[in-house]
């Protein structure tokens, strides 16, 4: 039992350290480019260290902002992992939190925080989903890639979300683009009292690692990877190819979505049509989790510790640009990208040693 | 006699216009000229002792297979020269190693006598080789002459585009072909396409023109047209490689041929000296050991399993039908075999059996003992096993596991049992013998044999009613094609009926009960394996 355990996560483990590895040689680099740019490299680090994982509550804005960045990268993880791709979670998780807004003040069930809460979450992850389908039919009925399709829907949902702030969502006696402040007993309730550890994050976690057993353990899983991994034997195999699609940007879009309602109803509490990068982010957590559920969690949270520690260190007297923490993002991310590059150029490579000499086809 | 292709035929190569060609070439080239007389003017040159074109032991391999294996052929000046075989006899390896689009892992190649790299496009077409693909490589909203410059031009413009016009102008008037330089390549029908894409690779060469199956996708009119512009270009000095599988083509085209089997070249020569039927034999080969039906085996009987009754295949409302009144039984405890010249419908036929497509016209019964509502186990052994077949990145096991992963032992509540695929598939790759290291390896790691082996545990070992299986042995060697056989052998001698449609005719007859010809999507005729691959062959080229 232990020995099966831990032999199915070891390729997880691996690609955990590598990650890892890359991440602390990125780090080690950064703290030593800015001794070089003059600031004091050790009170650096303890600055960003303890900004990020400091105190309780500093330990609580960071998971509070790992939490959407989370949400996302199972977005794309779990999309990539099935072959859709789908790099429109931006829009998806716009739509998630204009939909979440509505719902928390515009049209309050009851006004009952255990009946609006769920259904605003609900409502966030559904609008969501649907958003990726939209993508989806595109693809599916007229030949649109879905690359393509979830980008640019990316700004429909944008300016969709900016109309709809400066229309019936909009905040009474302002010109901007906003929403009005959701009441408190809608937000999201805190697990520990005076910190930003709302229940959010838990139902995040627990998605992932729903996630992970569904797509490690389940037979849906199973045929999600074959179809990402080879359509053409998915179809011969008498698979649901179109279904398994459809569904996986259903779920996908839906991940986006809820990221959205929740960094709404548990972290922003108002809505303007600048929320941040998450979805583009997400596709970044996505690919530094080597597309795994449980690896996307832990690269949500370093993403999350560095943003929040960038940012108290910015706040300090030091006040290194937050832009910094960008920068050793995108470092990140392109080693990541260099390496997975490199097997993959391996593999293909090993493919066409493979495939070639049956490439003399029939006319 | 204007345009590039008559000076520098008249010069040789390594001219001024070679700005593109190695130092090493243009050594060479000056070598070759100090030291050999190059005779001026056309008797002479004709009569040279340099071949146009000389390979020496070229070898190419892909991962462990060997595409080509010391291929040595000359080609004369002036000649029409058909490269001849059957799919996957590697000419198509052969004509890009040529063209310098692959590089050989060893191996020379001379142009009149002198040494060429290989590998670099540049230098072959420097040394005036122009390559017509079997799939065009146009531009399709590009204007004809938009397409030909495309090809011309080193840098982004070509530098005289006058030159350019009048080699165009000359090269249509030479083979006599008008040619609307302004309309969008797209709008013209194939055979036009096919002259812009010739046009395009005299422009760029003029000596020697490759032809990769260029009668694929011709009408016959358009295929006469063409053989008599391949003839009026030799006759005017250029050598042309004629690419084909179609012998009779061949025979009306070419001079000389070269045939290629299994990478080797099994005849070089004048194609005068051979007949069709021997042609035909040296292209198919006599392999010895293969395992044959035993007269013992329990005979044919029962009810039909499958049987197409009138069917019509056909893509698109507007072409030509595929497949053509095709009707065809089998019945438990036999091997239907299916011969044909690839492409004359196999695929379309293999992808309605499978029920990938439906028929156009006619229909399709799947009879599970005579009972037509019971549903029929149908074992598919794909032509593209890595299309169709496997999932490479995947594990063994879950190779394995494609058809069978969601019935009851493997999968419950939804969820993979994988301790029950694990025992599954051991079993199996115990029972087919199936070399890996371990089972959760990647198909990918593993040999073509073995892969085929995978596909053939999964698809047989659940005791299929009905087995479809297309070219089950291509790409595997001798010992991986026997075990495919016997295994298809015994599964005919389980009750299976089996449809075999099978490019390598010598396996085809040695292990069918029944072979039916393929040709042009019609079935031509069922022949008894009484018949000799001749005879058979003779059928598969549509003669009666």
């Amino acid at each position: 039992m232990f020995k099966r355990f831990f032999g199915n996560i070891w390729s997880a483990a691996i690609a955990v350290a590598l990650a890892a590895l890359v991440c602390g040689v990125v780090l080690a680099l950064a703290i030593g480019a800015a001794a070089l740019l003059g600031y004091p490299p050790i009170r650096l680090a303890d600055l960003w260290l303890r900004g990020a994982a400091g105190s309780w509550y500093a330990l609580s804005s960071s998971c509070a902002d790992a939490c959407p960045l989370l949400l996302t990268g199972l977005a794309a993880g779990v999309a990539f992992r099935a072959g859709v791709l789908n790099i429109g979670a931006q829009g998806q998780f716009l739509l998630g939190a204009l939909t979440a807004v509505a719902l928390t003040t515009r049209m309050m069930i009851f006004h009952q925080p255990a009946l609006v809460i769920p259904t605003a979450l609900l409502g966030g992850a559904v609008a969501g989903g649907l958003w990726g389908l939209v993508a989806q039919y595109l693809e599916r009925y007229r030949s649109v890639p879905v690359v393509l399709s979830t980008i640019l829907l990316n700004f429909v949902a944008l300016y969709l979300a900016q109309a709809a702030l400066q229309g019936p969502l909009q905040a009474l006696g302002t010109a901007a683009a906003q929403s009005p402040e959701i009441a408190g007993k809608y937000w999201l309730p805190l697990f520990v009292p005076y910190t930003d550890f709302h229940i959010g994050i838990i139902l995040a976690l627990v998605l992932a690692v729903l996630l992970w057993v569904v797509q490690q353990r389940s037979i849906f899983g199973f045929e999600a990877r074959v179809v990402g991994l080879n359509p053409g034997t998915a179809r011969a195999m008498k698979m649901p190819v179109t279904a398994r699609q459809f569904q996986i940007m259903f779920i996908s879009g839906a991940c986006a979505g809820l990221g959205g309602a929740i960094q709404l109803l548990g972290q922003v509490h108002f809505m303007t049509a600048h929320m941040g990068n998450y979805g583009y982010a997400g596709i970044a957590v996505a690919l530094l989790g080597r597309l795994n559920p449980l690896g996307i969690i832990i690269s949500s949270l370093f993403f999350g510790f560095l943003d929040t520690g960038a940012y108290r260190v910015e706040e300090s007297s030091l006040a290194l640009p937050h832009n910094m923490a960008n920068v050793i993002k995108a470092l990140i991310i392109l080693v990541m990208l260099v390496l997975a590059g490199l097997s993959l150029r391996k593999s293909r490579r090993a493919d066409r040693r493979v495939t070639a000499p049956a490439q003399e086809s029939a006319p | 006699m204007p345009g590039a292709a008559s000076r520098s035929l008249l010069i040789g190569p390594g001219t001024d216009d070679d700005q593109s060609c190695s130092t090493e070439s243009i050594i060479y080239a000056g070598l070759h000229r100090l030291t050999s007389a190059v005779p001026r003017g056309w008797g002479a040159w004709m009569t040279t002792a340099h071949p146009a074109l000389g390979l020496t032991g070229i070898c190419k391999s892909f991962g462990g297979v060997c595409a080509l294996d010391d291929v040595t052929l000359e080609v004369q000046a002036g000649t029409v020269h058909g490269i001849l075989g059957e799919n996957g006899a590697g000419k198509t390896t052969l004509m890009n190693i040529i063209a310098g689009l692959m590089r050989p892992d060893s191996g020379r190649m001379e142009i009149m006598g002198v040494p060429i790299s290989t590998g670099s496009v540049r230098a072959a077409r420097s040394h005036g080789i122009g390559m017509v693909h079997q799939h065009f490589k146009l531009v399709e909203n590009q204007s004809v002459l938009e397409n030909i410059v495309l090809a011309a031009g080193k840098s982004l413009l070509p530098r005289r585009p006058r030159k350019l016009l009048q080699d165009i102008d000359s090269w249509c008037r030479k083979l006599n072909w008008p040619l609307e330089l302004d309309a969008p390549v797209g709008t013209l029908a194939v055979g036009r396409q096919q002259r812009v894409e010739i046009i395009k690779a005299l422009c760029g060469g003029g000596k020697i023109l490759i032809l990769d199956e260029p009668t694929a996708a011709l009408t016959p009119a358009e295929v006469d047209e063409l053989a008599a512009a391949v003839a009026s270009l030799a006759r005017a000095g250029m050598t042309v490689l004629f690419i084909s599988h179609k012998l009779l083509e061949a025979r009306r085209i070419c001079q000389s041929i070269s045939i290629l089997r299994r990478g080797k070249v099994v005849y070089s020569g004048s194609i005068a000296d051979l007949s069709v039927e021997e042609i035909a034999e040296k292209m198919v080969g006599v392999k010895m050991d293969v395992p044959r039906l035993t007269p013992s085996a329990r005979p044919t009987q029962g009810p039909p399993m499958l049987e197409l009754v009138d069917v019509d295949y056909r893509i698109g409302k507007r072409r030509p039908p595929v497949l053509k009144q095709i009707n065809l039984t089998v019945r438990p405890y036999e091997i239907l075999g299916i011969a044909g010249v690839d492409g004359n419908g196999q695929s379309e036929l293999a992808a309605l059996i499978s029920g990938a497509v439906n028929p156009t016209a006619g229909r399709i019964v799947r009879r599970s003992g005579g009972n037509a509502s019971v549903p029929i186990r149908v074992g598919y052994i794909p032509e593209d096993r890595h299309k169709e077949a496997l999932v490479l990145p995947l594990a063994v096991t879950s190779n394995l596991l494609l058809r069978q992963y969601r019935q009851s032992p493997f999968a419950r509540w939804g969820f993979c049992r994988y301790g029950t695929w694990r025992k599954h598939s051991t079993d199996l790759v115990r029972q087919y013998d199936i070399r890996c290291r371990r089972i959760e390896d990647a198909a990918a790691t593993l040999s073509g044999g073995n892969q085929q082996k995978i596909v053939l545990a999964r698809e047989l070992s659940q005791q299929p009613e009905l087995i479809l299986a297309v070219n089950p042995t291509r790409g595997l060697d001798i010992s991986a094609t026997a075990f495919v056989l016997r295994q298809l052998l015994e599964a005919r001698a389980r009750g299976a009926g089996i449809i075999l449609i099978h490019g390598d005719l010598d396996e085809l007859l040695s292990i069918s009960d029944r072979v039916a010809v393929i040709n042009s999507g019609a079935l031509t005729a069922t022949a008894w394996p009484q018949a000799t691959p001749v005879e058979i062959g003779r059928l598969m080229l549509g003669g009666a």
